[in-house]
């Protein structure tokens, strides 16, 4: 074919690229491109925005969030406190044609727990000790020690298929159960998937989705804008006016900055909690965020997360009383450490910054670094030398309070900064509280404790924003997921 | 001595003289100059010339468009970033960032290189041999990933900055001298020098080094301009500047996720970067003119053509005549 | 010809053995990846394991010394990430760079010549000024920022082109023009100095006395004569952008290549492949001095031989 002839043709395809593809077919913009997609072995977004849909688990979240079975017949049940009994759905199969069992199930678990695998996933799921097959249909569980987490967890572990996954192709080519299937990657441009037809659910409307990798947030916004991209995830909050549709929801991340109560200006129960009053969560919120947040009412968690305690609101904005609690703490025109980085989570500068301004009006003197990631994370797990303030957007994509409880709040957690004794117990308590009455309890007294001895300076959950051409419909998902089978296109 | 002196103040004011008669006719070269000029003093007096402190936000007067548009303040005249810290006070505090990172920059790479470079030539052999292997593989290195990696490294900020991007730009410096150096050691007056005993040192200072400086002005310039350039790419890629600190590049970074929403972000640090890097490179090309003997020749060939054009001279002789 | 030939080749592994050895000493400043890699809210002791797995807590001069082993034959280890041999996902990545470079380039030199040409032949006229004008004006405007204003002017306003990505002709016009536009403001510069110089030199002058038409003596003489600064600077401009100016254009476009490459196995700590990069890019830069030497030696036998 001659250069000419090709170019045409080029030309050509190219046209047919800008008619925003065909009516069943979408285009996502991701601002990374997967660096695998193998679903067990990174902690990659853009991994997850394609798997998902190639891929499912065990257990799912409904579109209000709560927990229900997805490829498992039912809930998991405990039979001990470290047995679990997991049925499974019969009759699915993998796209390959090859049979989704309890065989599938054990290798999927004892794959991702290896840590010679090298999961990068592995401390979602380290409690688990083995798996095994009872039947055909029937998996059994084993945990280190007693865990109520495990049907939680199972909604995070993807299923691979037994016998594909050894083959060296894998991690390029997925195959899965789910309602789409891989059709291509075209490295550093995009990969494409298509409708499966022979998928066990209800069948989708969407028949092709693309995504594409635009590293460059304004290109991307460009993309969106020109119509060349259907749906763009973390959309910054200014540009809702820009884009041609929008959709919002609940963000799983909790900005908070961490005081520290075993030493320095912040060793003072007052101080701590004169820095929560002078900060106005409610300016916070509006400037920065465009509105598009809800105050965190002091705990960590969000008003619909498990262990929530509707007794324990937020500090109110009072810079009086702010002031007044420092000068009786002695610690009034005092200088104080923060510690943030940059460019991690969304505005973590702009927070920091506007925090520690607010802090300058109570009086006092504020000292912001904002330090390189690694650097920060020096800080952030140096058990030796806390600063007096270090920002961390605390992250729980398992929606259940453990995690961040224990990092965070319990003394010796990776980014604690207290040594409450009480507070470490009731932590470590509600881990293998199997009856969940009685976790929720353990939560609530532990997150007012926490609030009350102000062991964080508390300040918003932010929402998550996708941008959407026209044509789309998406209703986003409490747990971030992107499901292209829950999409649909007009037209 | 005295009437020495005297002779040589007024040689020096006759051609400063000089200088500035080309100046005024040169028009790019005083635009050049001129934007030079003003970035010196507003980065000089930022903190007088500044209306507002370039950190002090103001959440609630944040995105705001410049005073000319609908919505607009007066207060603030080029609008209000993401913050609602005033665009026009970080367009005037981030110009010490650039002259100071690019002034930075040409001084150490500019000694190092240009030392080296001096020692290669005059002292030959051995010596110049290593140098210039020396600077040859530095010239190899991908320059630029190279100061990513070792910015991730070391931590962006305005020192570090400065010495990365002298380790990447001294080679230049070092050539140009030893080429110079080569050059001069065979002119009748250094060997004359040499041969009446004088020392290396008073060679060296005394009579290369003098002959060097205009080269290596123009050189420097246009270094500094490619300096700005650098500092603004490295701040663009995340591995500059670093906030709270700032800097045009930094700011342009910054302003491009606003892009669509608040143009003038990106717009007034991105042309500020390109009217004093424009500035300054006018700047270079009219020093090159007027520190170089043979440019300056074919200027004045130019204007007299131009001059004689009214006369009816053939054509043809007066184009030749125009490029000597 | 030949020695001289050897000796740069010589020197260019020393060059290669150097960058190496630097990469591998920085690669390992910048810390493990574990703290990229797993999740912030993972234990100490999840993080000591996994740096065990991957090798990370083993002494500094056993990983060198493995380091330079595999490095010997071409085996730059898998990417952490991409847990395949980095050097294949170089030369996945590779073929969008030298692309990109080529016709970027490729387009400032073929229209850098006949600009510099038209500039050399009435210096000082207004179409000269014009010229020096608009090439330092072009050399004045951050790369990043030309990139953003094109995208927002022919993909976001007017549609004519797609914002990102590659495919088509199409994806190619505006990361070529943002490659090419600093490029192209220094070879018009150059072919004019150029072309200045020939312009007076005496056989020149003797051809255009005799009356030869001007092109003619252009085309003929002058032009032959400066192609060899001319050509010498559009390998430098190549050494330029593979060297890092590529990674800019690449950022601004979402071009698939090297650069892009190299920042997200910056930011992701990456090790394995950010070494696979780096050493690759070295190798390009050194191979395109020595084929520039060459051809500077080829077309000017005057040139001393070092």
């Amino acid at each position: 074919m001659s250069r000419i002839a090709r170019m045409a043709l080029c030309a050509l395809l190219w046209s047919g690229v800008t008619a925003a593809a065909g009516a069943q077919e979408i285009t996502v913009g991701l601002g990374s491109e997967p660096t695998t997609l193998d679903p067990q072995a990174q902690e990659d977004g853009s991994e997850r925005a394609v798997n998902d849909n190639i891929y499912e688990t065990l257990m799912v979240r409904t579109a209000d969030g709560s927990l229900a079975p997805g490829l498992a017949a039912a809930v998991p049940t405990a039979v001990d406190a470290t047995t679990w009994l997991v049925k499974l759905r019969p009759g699915i199969k993998f796209h390959d044609g090859s049979a989704f069992n309890a065989d599938t199930v054990a290798f999927s678990i004892n794959r991702i727990i290896n840590p010679k695998f090298k999961s990068a996933q592995l401390s979602f799921f380290n409690t688990i000790a083995n798996a095994s097959k009872v039947d055909d249909l029937t998996v059994k569980i084993i945990t280190k020690g007693p865990d109520p987490l495990v049907p939680v967890r199972l909604y995070w572990m993807k299923m691979v298929p037994e016998a594909y996954a050894a083959s060296d192709k894998f991690a390029a080519a997925p195959i899965g159960t789910g309602p789409y299937k891989f059709v291509a990657w075209n490295r550093g441009s995009n990969i494409t998937i298509a409708a499966n037809p022979d998928y066990w659910g209800a069948k989708p409307q969407i028949q092709k989705a693309t995504y594409r990798f635009v590293p460059e947030s304004g290109t991307l916004l460009a993309g969106l804008m020109a119509g060349e991209l259907d749906l763009v995830p973390n959309l910054l909050p200014e540009f809702i006016g820009q884009v041609p549709k929008s959709a919002h929801i609940q963000s799983v991340l909790h900005p908070v900055l961490i005081l520290n109560a075993d030493g320095g200006i912040t060793k003072d129960p007052r101080v701590r909690q004169a820095l929560n009053y002078a900060i106005d969560k409610e300016a916070l919120t509006k400037a920065l965020f465009e509105g598009y947040g809800k105050i965190d009412q002091g705990q960590l968690l969000s008003s619909d997360d498990f262990g929530f305690d509707k007794t324990t609101t937020a500090y109110p904005y009072d810079p009086a009383k702010a002031k007044k609690l420092l000068a009786e703490a002695g610690a009034a025109n005092g200088t104080l450490q923060i510690v943030g980085t940059s460019g991690r989570w969304l505005k973590d500068r702009e927070t920091v910054e506007a925090v520690a301004a607010f802090w300058e009006q109570a009086g006092l003197h504020v000292d912001l670094k904002i330090l390189e990631w690694n650097e920060y994370l020096k800080r952030l797990w140096d058990r030796q030398s806390r600063p007096d303030a270090i920002y961390v957007a605390s992250k729980d994509p398992l929606l259940d309070p453990d995690r961040p409880f224990s990092t965070y709040y319990q003394a010796g957690g990776m980014g604690a900064s207290n040594t409450d004794p009480k507070l470490a117990e009731l932590v470590t308590k509600a881990r293998t509280e199997i009856n969940n009455e009685e976790r929720a309890k353990l939560y609530r007294e532990s997150i007012r404790i926490a609030h009350d001895q102000a062991y964080l300076a508390w300040l918003l959950t932010y929402e998550d924003l996708y941008g959407l051409s026209q044509r789309l419909t998406f209703s986003p998902r409490p747990d971030g997921k992107m499901l292209v089978s829950t999409m649909s296109v007009a037209k | 001595m005295a009437a020495d002196n005297q002779a040589n103040w007024a040689a020096r004011r006759r051609i400063a003289a000089g200088w500035a008669h080309h100046l005024w006719h040169d028009k790019a070269g005083l635009f050049g100059l001129a934007i030079v000029v003003l970035l010196i003093v507003v980065a000089a007096a930022a903190p007088l010339l500044a209306p507002y402190d370039p950190a002090a936000q103001a959440l609630r007067d944040r995105l705001l468009p410049p005073a000319w548009l609908a919505g607009g303040q007066l207060a603030h005249l080029l609008g209000t970033d993401q913050l609602g810290r005033d665009v026009l006070s970080r367009l005037i505090f981030g110009s010490r960032v650039s002259l100071v990172v690019g002034a930075g920059v040409v001084l150490l790479a500019g000694a190092f290189g240009t030392a080296l470079g001096m020692l290669a030539g005059y002292c030959g052999g051995r010596v110049d041999d290593f140098v210039m292997r020396w600077v040859d593989t530095q010239v190899a290195f991908p320059g630029l990933l190279l100061a990513l990696v070792i910015l991730v490294v070391v931590g962006a900020n305005v020192p570090s900055l400065i010495i990365v991007l002298s380790l990447n730009g001294w080679m230049v410096y070092a050539r140009m001298a030893r080429g110079s150096v080569l050059g001069l050691r065979q002119l009748p007056y250094v060997e004359a020098a040499q041969m009446i005993g004088c020392r290396g040192r008073r060679v060296i200072f005394r009579h290369i080094l003098p002959n060097l400086t205009s080269p290596l002005l123009t050189l420097s310039i246009l270094e500094f301009a490619r300096i700005i350039l650098a500092e603004a790419a490295l701040s663009f890629l995340g591995m500059g500047v670093q906030p709270p600190g700032s800097s045009w590049g930094l700011d342009v970074a910054i302003g491009k996720d606003y892009m669509f929403r608040a143009w003038w972000l990106v717009t007034f640090p991105g042309a500020a970067i390109a009217l004093t890097v424009l500035g300054v490179n006018l700047l270079a090309s009219w020093l090159r003119v007027v520190t170089d003997p043979r440019e300056r020749e074919k200027q004045f060939a130019r204007r007299m053509a131009r001059k004689r054009h009214a006369e009816p001279v053939p054509a043809a002789a007066a184009s030749v005549e125009a490029r000597p | 010809m030949g020695r001289y030939l050897l000796n740069r080749l010589w020197h260019g592994a020393i060059v290669i053995f150097g960058v190496t050895a630097i990469v591998f000493v920085v690669t390992r400043l910048v810390g493990d990846p574990v703290g990229v890699m797993l999740p912030i809210e993972a234990t100490a002791e999840q993080r000591a394991s996994f740096a065990h797995e991957l090798g990370f807590d083993r002494p500094i001069i056993e990983q060198f010394g493995s380091f330079v082993a595999d490095v010997a034959h071409l085996d730059f280890g898998d990417s952490l990430w991409q847990r395949r041999p980095a050097m294949d996902i170089v030369f996945e990545k590779l073929p969008a760079t030298l692309e990109l470079t080529l016709v970027g380039v490729g387009l400032a030199a073929l229209l850098a010549v006949p600009l510099g040409i038209m500039a050399a032949l009435r210096p000082g006229r207004l179409a000269d000024q014009a010229t020096v004008f608009m090439s330092l004006l072009g050399l004045s405007v951050p790369q990043f920022w030309l990139g953003l204003i094109l995208v927002y002017i022919f993909a976001v306003r007017l549609h004519w082109l797609p914002t990102s990505g590659v495919g088509t002709p199409a994806h190619l016009v505006m990361p070529a023009i943002t490659m090419a536009l600093p490029a192209l403001a220094r070879l018009v510069m150059t072919v004019r100095s150029a072309m200045i110089e020939e312009l007076n030199q005496q056989y020149v002058k003797v051809a255009r006395a005799k009356g030869l038409p001007a092109l003619r003596v252009v085309g003929a003489h002058a032009l032959r004569n400066a192609a060899v600064p001319v050509l010498t600077m559009t390998g430098w401009e190549i050494i330029r952008a593979l060297a890092g100016y590529s990674v800019v254009v690449e950022t601004v476009f979402a071009w698939p290549g090297l650069g892009l490459t190299a920042v997200q196995a910056i930011t992701r700590h990456d090790l394995f492949l950010l070494q696979a990069v780096v050493f690759t890019v070295a190798v390009m830069v050194v191979f395109t001095n020595v084929l520039l030497d060459a051809m500077y030696q080829m077309a000017d036998p005057r040139m001393k031989m070092r």
